[in-house]
């Protein structure tokens, strides 16, 4: 019993717990959002496009968030800029901009390793996590959830009805570059728990989840959230006793909870959907 | 320095002086050319998001294939479609849109095959399947990779025209007799594979750009598929060929070097398209 409590004696391990379940809950929020939208794959393009600027800042000696915002930033104009002056797919059009930006930063750390390890950028090093940068992930998933909490509803409203919500008088085009700056902040903040390649699974699978468990949108967020928050906390404990993979362990539990979901949720998993075929069978059978 | 061409001739007569820089060469190259003729089919049916799901989802196949003492492809390869095929299963079980689907099934996948890596002692190195290790290849691997992507390049050029129709317009497809089921798990099998050829260039993260880019530059330039496919092999080769010889220079990783080369040819090729736009309206 007592070897379970043993990650708790490490300072280390105490903090990557709780900045990983602060991370996991705020992007677990978002989550919510992206999901109805459809946009995981701008999650997956922001975790990556921010690579050059967090390798560049770890060069400069620069807080390691600054570089991420300024590479984010660049990364969404160029999406926007291609997208408005071609005819190509959309999909297309973020998959070269973001895999190019991701090059640009696995070329940078190429050139100058000794600043930072391609390895904790790739796949983050929440156990390894300087004070100083854990300092920056806390400052962004707090001023985010703090900003989403006050907003969630106006947020909402954007999403399900964007001329509704402009009819009521949102100001929309504001409320989106907001969530998308709240969204590249939370990446930044991901990038260190899960590392880049993993950030998709903690903006899109929490949500999802709880996509199928309640049909309300509060509740949603609340289930998002929990799921997020456990599934986080619990994989920087389990990753102590296998000597790493946090991000891994993390987006592992949140699938699993996720495969759960998706087949024993009370109305929409598969097994209801197979009472409920069963039943209308009996029905039209008598 | 007034021999332009004697400085030229240097810069690239020195680095093929050495024996592994003309195998990443050869490798970058034949990795280059599958890749761009796959990505010409990838944009033109939308599924750039499923090149980088299938080919991060490789990575458990990978870890599981050493551990079975499998060749590594035949892992990656099962891998790639368990991906594909879990994905389209739950959207169609559930109420959840496709891209989210498919986002959490890759990054599942990805996470677990972490979590294995970890726990499992094999002789791979984790950053050289994810980045690929061109510049540590072996005779043995460049066989293998010229393989598997000469087996995907003649399956996809003998199929081109059905793959064309299934890409453009299933529905016709349909209707002209072709069965789309088969073309579109082919198409499947075809990116596992294409993935798998390119492990050892440029790795699992990275082949993501070299299916997309290319296909994208090309379709910027012709209107022609048939052209389309010959301008996106010319482009990937050629960044293969600047991107190994810069990366020697630079002392830069190599798969970074030929996606940057790719991104800006295709941004050389956007610049084109809008200039004649410009002039076609003036």
């Amino acid at each position: 019993m007592s070897e379970l409590l043993v990650p708790f004696a490490y300072d280390y391990m105490v903090k990557a717990i709780w900045v990983s379940a602060l991370v996991g809950g705020t992007c677990a929020f978002l989550s919510a959002y992206l999901m109805l939208k459809g946009w995981s794959l701008m999650g997956d393009a922001l975790g990556h496009s921010i690579v050059p600027g967090v390798a560049g800042a770890y060069l400069l000696k620069l807080p390691y968030a600054a570089g991420a915002f300024f590479a984010g930033i660049l990364a969404a104009l160029g999406m926007t800029l291609v997208r408005t002056h071609t005819r190509l797919r959309e999909d297309a059009v973020i998959g070269i901009v973001f895999t190019a930006f991701f090059a640009a930063g696995l070329l940078l750390v190429s050139i100058n390793p000794a600043s930072v390890s391609i390895q904790s950028i790739a796949l983050g090093n929440i156990l390894g996590i300087s004070d100083d940068d854990a300092f920056q992930v806390v400052i962004i998933s707090v001023v985010t959830l703090a900003v989403l909490l006050a907003k969630w509803k106006d947020l909402m409203l954007l999403f399900f009805d964007e001329s509704q919500a402009r009819a009521v008088g949102l100001r929309t085009t504001a409320l989106k570059v907001l969530f998308f700056a709240l969204l590249s902040a939370t990446t930044v903040a991901a990038l260190q728990t899960v590392g880049a390649c993993l950030v998709i699974a903690m903006v899109v699978t929490p949500g999802a989840t709880a996509y199928l468990l309640t049909d309300r949108f509060g509740r949603l967020l609340a289930v998002s959230v929990a799921i997020g928050v456990s599934t986080s906390a619990l994989g920087a404990y389990v990753s102590y006793f296998l000597d790493g993979a946090t991000g891994g362990v993390m987006v592992v539990l949140q699938t699993l909870v996720f495969l759960a979901a998706f087949i024993f949720a009370p109305r929409h998993g598969l097994l209801a959907g197979r009472r409920k075929a069963r039943a209308a069978a009996e029905v039209a059978s008598p | 320095m007034t021999d332009i061409p004697g400085t030229l001739w240097t810069l690239v007569a020195t680095p093929l002086s050495y024996g592994f820089m003309q195998r990443a060469l050869l490798v970058a190259v034949l990795t280059g050319a599958v890749c761009a003729v796959l990505s010409c089919y990838l944009v033109l049916k939308g599924w750039s998001l499923m090149g980088d799901a299938v080919s991060h989802a490789v990575l458990p196949g990978i870890v599981l294939a050493v551990v079975l003492g499998l060749p590594l492809a035949v892992g990656a390869f099962a891998a790639g479609v368990f991906c594909a095929v879990a994905t389209g299963y739950l959207k169609d079980h559930s109420r959840v849109k496709e891209d989210t689907v498919m986002g959490i099934v890759f990054s599942g996948m990805f996470g677990l095959g972490l979590v294995l890596f970890t726990k499992i002692e094999t002789d791979q190195h984790l950053l050289h399947v994810l980045f690929g290790n061109m510049l540590g290849v072996t005779d043995r691997d460049l066989i293998e990779t010229a393989v598997v992507a000469g087996l995907t390049l003649a399956i996809i050029l003998a199929r081109r025209r059905d793959l064309l129709l299934y890409c453009f317009d299933p529905r016709h497809a349909r209707a002209v007799g072709l069965r789309v089921e088969w073309l579109h798990y082919g198409l499947l099998v075809l990116l596992s594979l294409t993935i798998v050829a390119s492990l050892k260039a440029v790795g699992v993260i990275l082949v993501v750009a070299m299916l997309v880019a290319p296909g994208a530059t090309a379709y910027l330039l012709t209107r022609r598929f048939e052209r389309m496919l010959m301008v996106a092999a010319g482009v990937a080769i050629g960044s293969s060929v600047l991107g190994t010889l810069a990366s020697f220079h630079i002392n830069g990783a190599t798969g970074p070097c030929i996606v940057l080369i790719q991104a800006a040819l295709f941004a050389l090729a956007l610049l084109r398209d809008q200039l004649m736009r410009r002039r076609a309206l003036a």
